[in-house]
């Protein structure tokens, strides 16, 4: 038994020797009270630049990365490791740059190329390829939570993809990363934000949505803000700000009130589904609005006295409505408790939580008013429905099947009695039709008299179209006689839903001839503001609303229809961020229950770390520009350090996620402060490219500097001296050598047997898996997982769909997160569940199957050539001699087994009884499972599935 | 020989064997570890130790391994455990504006009327414990287990509550129980997991995996779903085609192969992926042995009330019998049946008729083995019901304020019940347990100081019960 291994027999207390890390000393008990929130903290001041030193080994350094590590080696008295060969080589730069194995041709292309820039143009030809995107999007999407599903009980899908495909094309493009965190964090506040901007704020967005039952949504919007703090800390800041939720944090100078204050920036924000529309579907929708745009300019062409007429017009409608009155709400939701309803400014209602397809809201209310003869139901667009609402329909539509009403004098027993409405109107009303866009079933969708015509298989629909659809409405129901009791009156409204109408106001009049107000609420606004005043966007909606109702504009009313018949529907949505157009206060909450508020606090940044914010308005903006600016001490080395940690296997911080007091202290703390400084700004060239000085903030110079580092470049092998004196690698005498991660495990068999479907994006996909897992009881809820077919079976694993309550097993034996948390340091274990999966899981057999078709149909019909190209799919390399012979030694043990007519030799190479499609010539079914047995072996070698 | 130099022989006692089984299991790969190790030399300082070897606990733990009945959905305690005379008195009548100060409940108004119980209750076993009709074998059973009636938590929604039953947190993303304990412990099978889940019932859990993750904790010690008929594990059979001679040939390849390459690169990391490799082979061997019922006698087999190829909870039941038996650790049935907001009486009923007699069957099967000692039964949900109607006059809503589970074995006080609540079950009033108490006391019996069992992840150490938890004296046997 070796010292180390004694040492754990012995009983050193478990919290000591159970957890990775240096920092145990601290830990003890009751010492950090004592100690003063160190400010002076290395990690809280920008970094600085300083000069590579000098060293011996001056032969050795290619970059001032080498000077730094040899420095720190030379201190030990250690030397680092010469390079590694070739073969090696590629292999290793081309997981690391796009996480798939090279080619064989890629493999011989360089390692018969003379060039001296032969490498060089290797990690080019990588960095351009559009699996680079997908290979280091991973990893941010590690850090993002992303998932694929809402989580909780229910764990719906959502659609999500467009958010990982963002980060995949930012990559790719080499989008700076003060660019790529200011869009995911403020992408909805930018000047004329583009979608993909929207898109990019899904990276708050990518918390949990509960849908459970009965459940009050305000809570678990505040899980979801808590999840969006922790994620900022972990991924974006490298401090521990979870802490500070219910107290100020115990080590780091990080208050309560910083937490709360932090906060405040992201909590001003509505939970936006958004459309999305394709390229084509984009163009298609400018065109429309520039059609808009003209017709409006023909229309006031041909009217030399427009402006005489809408004046006129203003005058007429300014003043044409009722006052309306909204009662005091007494109780509101859905009768059974499942849906909630929640109280916003002036009597508006918003639904939230679990979603009701068909049921009813009952609304309790209170009024004084006596005489009463009109009742309005207004529907807002709000931002926290799909597309804007003002339903929860996919598409944020409603149909309103019944609208009844239920009156009793307060302070009484009597039974309630019924108010018949008489009539309805409403300021939007299609004819009737059979189903709509809405609902799947037979109901009937229309005007909205429909909603009071008794019949619950009819419906009033709101629905305009594409581009229209998505707004507020209105309708009045006029009662047959007046009602209102003086001593005061109940009033119970049901209103009862398809797709539920979801953020609504009811209000009362006494006005008997009351209609629905025809004009929009933004047009009564500018009606309402003085004309000097007016916003060119308010005179535009003024203009179009007149010409709405002007006599004698048929025409070009049947114009604009037409244009907007043209409008093209989304053929997507995601999940994104919109700014609330009123504030939303933030408040510290007490041990950080969201029930408990304290004392308001306005957004702001923790002094403790510089600079301080420049903004006097400050906004989600502000904030990602405070994040990103050059002093900001932590945000460069950060990243630089997960980057460095996805290289080789450690960070030169190995707390990535906590940069604080009581993390891990830098192994080489020059080095990471000048990555740090060139990558925010170079001042070398590119290395290995010539010409042109690289960006600010680029991704792909940092992985050229370290590419491009002969400390990357260092043999993997392993002296036993060396593992006895640094296990980890921390101080870098020697290459990585670690398994990769789980979904290049699965990419390396893909590409291995040539199965790999090389498409970068679109929709998840569904691999295969048992279908037990998606149905109850292993799942609360029956989940439509079909095993993808055709290619989409060998996608890369990037593209596996992810379910948060059903982690893919593949992925999660092979330590994938599965999204409920942000992840910015995976575990990398070593299990029986991997072997088992490795060996038998579907796609893995499938893949060893295919690699035998492979080698037999590529390879001349000498075994022994066919056992060597079988093994450099695999690892790259041509076996050893030995190797050879161990491989040879089962092949022919296989064959004659096989042979012997023990086992279906058909079903063995192709899971089924039948032949295999396309035998090459000369090549026996039994030959072609012998060798479907090696190719197994082959794919489940240590060797296969590690970067050396 | 007194109290102080007993506990400390057995402690002796203790650290010998699981030193031995430690070594036992490390050499006990197969011929290929014992070449490995003298390939790499003594000095290499061996593979990286095994995750999941066994441990020392801070103290001899009283239970070595833990069987947890989860009764996902929450069953109401007013039906089974908790008799409340009173609330019959009130059934119809609102229920008192004191009780309902600050409360919040999920569906109903908090001013629903009080609902009467809905079954009878009766004294049973020399202990004189109260349990209703609808618990007839437990009743038999009653004074080998530990009741408490004055459980409370602070979630009232499904998932939250259940992680937090099960994570101690309401917040996903934190190590389970199972995962602490085999974390804490290790597993002393080389052949099985160490920590194994069934779902029974008729729907899934709401926490999900969540319930059996290992949080941040490493990977290795999440809990791996067995189902309780054919495969039990994903992936264990050898894929079509493929025989025993092949496997066993592929395998030895397999090894002779990573064997070159550790030779050549010596990378302790490839001796452990030797070694897994092989507990694998072993673990396709002696899962079918598991999962094989049909030698269990008749008599076995009825006690439960299991049928060899039927799945079941009472399957399921005889099978963690089998795994604790085998050397897992940890084993955990999640049968998510008991969210009665209507149909209770029908509901409830049927639940118990599922349940009740395999739970109490596990009991007496592991007592008759001698196992019972070492063994602890929990049987819980994660929150309890309303004393309040839902609906007409056949259902509860969730209700966090109070509740009931009972514990068995690993050193629980047997024949105990403990706490109370108000004449409506409404409140916990007298010993009060909340679940942070619980996962103190449960480390407890495990051999761990519950403050001092952690994890350090964000900067900081965590523990099972965050900065709460007081061990439950009266509980420990």
């Amino acid at each position: 038994m070796d010292s180390r291994l004694r040492r754990q027999l012995l009983a050193v207390p478990l919290a000591l020797w159970l957890s990775f890390g240096s920092a145990q000393a601290d830990s003890t008990p009751g010492s950090p009270l004592l100690r003063k929130p160190a400010t002076n903290h290395w990690a809280f001041k920008s970094p600085l630049r300083s000069q590579p030193p000098r060293t011996r080994e001056s032969g050795w350094i290619r970059s001032p990365i080498d000077a730094f590590a040899v420095a720190r080696l030379e201190k030990e008295g250690w030397r680092p490791s010469p390079e590694a060969d070739r073969l090696t080589l590629i292999r290793r730069l081309s997981i690391d740059l796009t996480g798939l194995p090279p080619t064989l041709d890629e493999i011989d292309a360089f390692v018969s190329d003379p060039a001296r820039d032969a490498c060089e143009r290797q990690v080019e030809r990588l960095l351009s390829s559009p699996h680079y995107g997908e290979r280091w999007g991973r990893h941010w999407l590690d850090a993002a939570r992303y998932a694929d599903s809402n989580g909780f009980e229910k764990d719906r899908a959502r659609e999500m993809w467009h958010y990982r495909d963002w980060v995949i094309q930012s990559l790719n493009s080499d989008l700076p990363y003060d660019a790529f965190l200011t869009h995911q964090l403020a992408g909805d506040l930018l000047p004329n934000a583009t979608q993909d901007q929207l898109i990019a704020t899904g990276f708050l967005r990518n918390s949990m949505i509960n849908e459970e039952g009965a459940i009050d949504p305000e809570q678990f919007r505040m899980d979801a803000m808590f999840d969006r703090m922790d994620c900022l800390g972990k991924a974006v800041l490298g401090l521990t700000v979870q802490c500070a939720q219910c107290h100020d944090h115990k080590y780091d100078p990080f208050s309560q009130e910083d937490y709360y204050r932090l906060f405040a920036f992201l909590n001003d924000v509505d939970e936006y589904t958004a459309p999305i529309y394709s390229q084509a579907e984009l163009l298609k929708r400018d065109s429309v609005h520039e059609q808009l745009r003209r017709l409006d300019e023909e229309t006031q062409r041909a009217l030399p006295d427009w402006r005489e007429r809408l004046a006129l017009w203003e005058n007429r409608v300014r003043n044409d409505q009722p006052e309306w009155t909204t009662p005091e709400l007494v109780e509101y939701g859905d009768p059974g408790g499942l849906s909630k309803l929640q109280p916003q400014k002036n009597g508006v209602l918003l639904a939230g939580g679990h979603r009701f397809a068909g049921g009813a809201w009952r609304i309790r209310a209170r009024t004084t008013i006596t005489n009463i003869a009109a009742v309005r139901l207004e529907a807002f667009a709000n931002a926290n429905l799909p597309f804007n609402g003002p339903g929860r329909s996919g598409n944020g539509m409603f149909a309103l099947r019944e609208f009844q009403l239920k009156i009793a004098p307060v302070k009484t027993t009597n039974a309630p009695v019924d108010v018949r409405f008489a009539s309805a109107t409403a300021d939007f009303e299609t004819s009737q039709s059979p189903g709509g866009p809405v609902a799947k079933d037979k109901d009937y969708y229309g005007p909205v008299r429909f909603a009071i015509d008794g019949n619950d298989r009819t419906a009033w629909t709101i629905d305009a179209g594409p581009g229209r659809r998505n707004t507020d409405r209105k309708a009045v129901f006029l009662a047959s006689t007046n009602f209102g009791f003086v001593e005061g009156t109940e009033l119970t409204f049901t209103l009862t839903c398809h797709d539920e109408i979801a953020c609504f106001r009811i209000s009362l009049s006494t006005a008997t001839n009351a209609v629905a107000d025809p004009l929009p609420r933004v047009v009564r606004e500018t009606l309402a503001t003085p004309a000097e005043r007016r916003t060119p966007e308010q005179q535009t909606a003024l203009f179009q609303a007149w010409r709405a109702s002007e006599k004698g504009l048929e025409p070009q009313r049947l114009k604009e229809e037409a244009i907007w018949k043209q409008h093209p529907e989304p053929s997507g949505t995601t999940l994104a961020l919109q700014a609330r157009r009123d504030t939303r206060p933030t408040s510290i909450l007490k041990r950080g229950d969201w029930l408990k508020p304290d004392r308001a606090v306005r957004p702001g940044v923790p002094g403790f770390l510089r600079p301080p914010l420049a903004d006097a308005q400050p906004s989600r903006l502000s904030l990602a520009q405070w994040l990103v600016d050059k002093r900001s001490p932590t945000t460069a080395r950060v990243f630089v350090n997960r980057v460095w940690q996805a290289y080789f296997g450690a960070g030169l911080v190995a707390t990535p996620e906590d940069f604080g007091v009581q993390g891990d202290a830098p192994s080489h703390p020059e080095l990471l402060d000048w990555l740090a400084c060139e990558f925010m700004t170079p001042e070398l060239e590119n290395p290995g490219r010539t010409g042109g000085a690289p960006a600010a903030w680029s991704i792909k110079h940092l992985h050229r500097l370290i590419v491009h580092s002969s400390v990357y470049r260092q043999r993997s092998a392993i002296a036993p001296d060396a593992y006895e004196r640094d296990p980890y690698n921390r101080l870098l005498a020697r290459g990585a050598r670690f398994r990769v991660e789980g979904e290049t495990v699965r990419d390396i068999a893909l590409a291995a047997s040539g199965l790999l479907d090389p498409r970068v994006g679109g929709a998840s996909v569904f691999a295969p898996a048992p279908a037990f897992l998606f149905v109850p009881p292993t799942s609360f809820e029956p989940f439509p997982w079909q095993d993808a077919a055709g290619s989409d079976r060998y996608r890369r694993a990037l593209y596996t769909f992810r379910r948060r309550s059903t982690p893919y097993p593949m992925l999660q034996n092979f330590d994938a997160p599965n999204g409920d948390a942000a992840c910015v340091r995976r575990a990398r274990s070593n299990t029986p569940l991997q072997a088992l999966t490795s060996l038998n899981e579907t796609l893995f057999v499938e893949c060893a199957q295919a690699l035998a078709l492979r080698v037999l149909s590529e390879a001349p019909a000498a075994d022994a050539d066919r056992v060597r190209l079988a093994f450099r799919h695999a690892v790259g390399r041509p076996p050893t001699e030995r190797e050879q012979q161990h491989l040879a030694g089962l092949l022919e043990r296989e064959q004659r087994h096989i042979g012997e007519g023990w086992i279906s030799a058909n079903e063995l190479a192709t899971g089924a009884h039948s032949l295999p499609k396309s035998l090459p010539p000369g090549v026996t079914p039994t030959q072609l499972a012998a060798y479907t047995v090696l190719s197994r072996v082959l794919l489940n070698l240590d060797e296969t599935i590690t970067k050396e | 020989m007194n109290r102080i130099t007993r506990e400390q022989d057995a402690m002796e006692a203790w650290r010998l064997a699981a030193k031995r089984r430690w070594f036992f299991k490390q050499c006990g790969v197969g011929l290929g570890a014992v070449a490995l190790r003298s390939l790499l030399g003594e000095a290499a300082g061996a593979a990286p130790s095994d995750p999941l070897a066994p441990k020392l606990s801070h103290f001899a733990p009283k239970a070595k391994r833990v069987i947890y009945l989860f009764m996902a959905g929450a069953p109401s305690h007013l039906e089974l455990f908790d008799n409340k005379p009173e609330l019959t008195r009130w059934n119809g009548k609102p229920p008192p504006a004191e009780l309902l100060k600050g409360y919040r409940a999920a569906f109903i108004n908090p001013n629903s009327n009080l609902l009467g119980p809905k079954f009878k209750f009766a004294r049973h076993g020399q202990s004189g414990a109260e349990l209703s009709e609808l618990l007839p074998h437990l009743a038999r059973t009653v004074d080998d287990i530990a009741i408490v009636k004055s459980m409370h938590t602070d979630a009232f929604n499904h998932a939250p509550a259940q992680i937090f039953m099960n994570t101690g947190s309401t917040q996903f993303g934190r190590p389970s129980l199972g995962a602490w304990t085999t974390y804490g412990l290790g597993s002393e099978s080389s052949s099985l997991p160490a920590y194994v889940v069934f779902n029974t019932g008729s729907k899934g859990t709401s926490g999900g995996s969540s319930n059996w993750g290992a949080g941040f904790l490493p990977t290795t010690y999440q809990g791996v779903p067995f189902r309780n008929g054919g495969e039990p594990v994903l992936y264990l059979s050898n894929p079509k085609g493929f025989d025993s001679f092949i496997q066993r040939d592929s395998l030895d390849t397999i090894r002779l192969l990573n064997e070159e390459k550790l030779k050549a690169v010596g990378d302790p990391e490839i001796a452990t992926r030797i070694a897994s490799f092989e507990m694998a082979y072993r673990m396709q061997a002696s899962a079918p042995e598991l999962m094989d019922l049909s030698r269990e006698s008749r008599q076995v087999l009825d006690s439960y009330g299991a049928e060899p190829g039927k799945p079941s909870f009472a399957t399921s039941c005889l099978l963690a019998r089998r795994l604790v038996e085998r050397g897992v650790r940890f084993v955990q049935i999640f049968h998510e049946a008991w969210d009665q907001h209507g149909n209770l009486t029908k509901d409830i009923a049927k639940n118990c008729q599922d349940t009740d007699r395999a739970s109490a069957a596990l009991v007496q099967d592991l007592k008759q083995r001698g196992m019972l000692d070492d063994t602890l039964v929990i049987w819980g949900g994660e929150f309890g019901r309303t004393p309040m109607v839902q609906g007409g006059d056949d259902g509860r809503d969730h209700h966090p304020n109070c509740f009931t589970i009972w514990l068995a074995g690993g050193g629980v006080r047997a024949g105990l019940t403990l706490g109370e609540s108000d004449d409506f079950g409404f409140n916990a009033t007298r010993d009060r347990v909340h679940v942070h108490d619980l996962h103190a006391t449960l480390l407890h019996l495990l051999g761990f100081n519950h403050e001092q069992l952690t994890y350090r992840s964000q900067g900081r150490q965590f523990r099972l019960t965050d900065v709460h938890g007081n061990l439950v004296t009266q509980l420990l046997a």
